[in-house]
């Protein structure tokens, strides 16, 4: 009974309770942050715990749509004939991303469909200026994540 | 001549029930120092931006209480009585000495008592934590789960100064309501001051709420010293690669692992996380659009403007114009520098771990000053790499430094009993 009567004052403390002793004030701090730590250190498991476990099944789902639609671009090869020799692809300057060439290439098309006008794009250049550290697209994905906040 | 007295008597009788007459009536001055730091704080809020969505209706409040006669806040009205009451489970008496006849206060209170029952009976801060779950977005600490250690690290300032506190001679319900402002916030310190501190304290909630609202506003000037001073410019000046895409039903798993995690462990943080994680619940689950955006939205700004005003109206002057006030604003300064240094030493120690993968300045971010901490952390890389981007990193200690407030707040209401 006293044992626990000890026990109790070194963990419990009352609200009026003033002077605190060493001892006592070291075993809430050591309490308290160890709680804490234990607390979260848990979650840390479980939250990685299931990351993995859905990364698993995402990385499966996403293999097995990627299969499909290589089947099915591949079913769609057989079945259109070649109609004519693809257009000679436009000279890229080095540093110059896929994604860039693409949205430029169809904006000259839409422009060309518009307009009413043949064109083709024979090269891309960069013009110069300040050299960004992270592509457009990288910039625009990074806008868009941390918009809310 | 006898209307000429008349008018006379009248008119004194008047001039001595204005609230200008108590301005001269015994420690009638302590009201007008009062006005004057209720302004001073309108114009922080105001004029500087310093989060004024609580600043100025706790300054409002602060201004309305300390208006001689106006009785919109009694204070002792909500001095604790003891009294032995029958338990009704068990049929034995017991001693309550945190009693307070409620009825006598919905009887003769005034606007700000009724609003301040909010406070005392624990009803807002969860659901201020019900609007920020709502808010919430727990991606980035889903993604890297690594972060809480880092949330959980910087409630060390909370522990720390808990020290401080009882060294200066303070009572165990002043060291935990001093301690928790080192959280970083302040639904969180009201929640703790509120239950803990009683009329023998020296301090009160609203010295508590108005040190934890002006430090947290004070972010972006208490953390970069210190950010700096404990980083080298090689450290601060890591990129760290890009977090993994998080699913929907992590997200929405996420809130309902957390709540059965903690309120198992530690039960008396479940109201705030417990409230947190439903908001997060509501807002991932796609299904319940309109709650999420009531609780994002109307909820927590009436709410917020109940929290502010009664809890300004605490502040009256004989509770703050006392050396424990000072001691209060010291000791607030100290638990959120120490919480901030205790993020970025686990920053430290996480960036060797990693091999060098981890940028220690986003341990700053593990004080629960949502968005700001993480705004500073991501400031304060920029600095020294104008292309390295730390936000999303940054708001996974955040948002683990919210969860991890809680969990101490819990910690310290199991540790410091009412009694």
């Amino acid at each position: 009974m006293n044992t626990e009567i000890c026990m109790s004052a070194a963990y419990f403390l009352k609200t009026s309770d003033r002077n605190l002793g060493g001892e006592t004030v070291a075993s809430v701090v050591i309490t308290g942050i160890a709680v804490v730590f234990v607390a979260l250190i848990l979650l840390i498991g479980l939250v990685w715990c299931y990351g993995k476990i859905f990364e698993a099944v995402n990385a499966k789902a996403a293999a097995k749509a990627e299969a499909e639609a290589a089947q099915k671009a591949a079913e769609a090869a057989k079945a259109a004939p070649a109609v004519k020799a693809a257009p000679a692809a436009p000279v890229v300057e080095d540093g110059i991303e896929e994604e860039v060439v693409a949205v430029i290439s169809a904006a000259i098309a839409a422009y060309g469909a518009q307009t009413g006008k043949k064109l083709a794009v024979r090269s891309i250049k960069a013009s110069g200026g300040a050299p960004s550290g992270r592509n457009a697209w990288g910039a625009a994905g990074l806008a868009e994540a941390t918009r809310p906040f | 001549m006898a209307i000429i007295e008349s008018f006379l008597n009248t008119l004194y009788d008047l001039c001595m029930k204005s609230g200008f007459a108590g301005f001269l009536v015994d420690g009638g001055w302590k009201n007008i120092i009062m006005i004057l730091i209720s302004f001073v704080f309108m114009y922080l809020a105001i004029a500087r931006g310093f989060e004024p969505l609580l600043l100025l209706p706790i300054s409002f409040g602060m201004l309305l209480t300390n208006l001689p006669g106006a009785g919109m806040y009694h204070s002792e009205l909500w001095e604790y009585a003891t009294r032995t009451e029958i338990d009704p489970v068990t049929g034995n008496e017991l001693v309550n000495d945190h009693y307070l006849d409620y009825g006598y206060i919905l009887r003769h209170g005034g606007l700000l008592d009724m609003l301040y029952l909010g406070v005392k009976l624990q009803i807002y801060p969860p659901l201020i934590f019900l609007g920020i779950g709502a808010m919430t977005d727990f991606g980035p600490l889903i993604a890297n789960p690594k972060s809480f250690l880092l949330g959980a690290a910087a409630q060390g300032g909370i522990f720390f100064t808990f020290i401080g506190a009882a060294l200066l001679g303070m009572t165990a319900a002043e060291c935990a309501s001093i301690a928790i402002i080192g959280g970083a916030d302040g639904p969180t310190a009201i929640f703790v001051s509120s239950k803990l501190l009683s009329k023998t304290d020296d301090i009160g909630v609203g010295t508590i709420a108005l040190a934890a609202y002006t430090y947290m506003a004070l972010v972006p000037i208490i953390q970069p010293p210190i950010m700096k001073a404990l980083t080298t410019k090689k450290e601060r000046g890591v990129v760290m690669g890009q977090l993994r895409k998080v699913s929907k039903t992590e997200k929405i798993l996420f809130p309902i692992l957390v709540t059965v995690v903690i309120a198992l462990m530690i039960p008396d943080a479940a109201p705030l996380v417990g409230m947190l994680m439903f908001g997060n619940l509501l807002k991932e689950s796609g299904c319940c659009d309109r709650i999420a955006k009531t609780a994002q939205n109307e909820l927590m700004n009436i709410i917020t403007i109940f929290l502010g005003t009664s809890v300004g109206a605490t502040t009256k002057a004989d509770n703050i114009i006392t050396i424990a006030f000072g001691k209060v604003i010291l000791l607030g300064v100290i638990a959120f520098s120490l919480a901030t240094a205790c993020g970025v030493l686990l920053g430290k120690v996480m960036y060797l771990a990693s091999g060098k993968k981890i940028n220690p300045l986003i341990g700053s971010a593990g004080v629960s000053a949502v968005p700001m901490a993480a705004r500073v952390a991501q400031k304060v890389g920029q600095e020294e790499n104008p292309t390295n981007y730390l936000l999303m990193h940054a708001m996974g200690p955040n948002v683990a430094g919210v969860i991890g407030s809680a969990v101490a707040a819990g910690v310290l209401l199991s540790i410091v009993q009412i009694g």
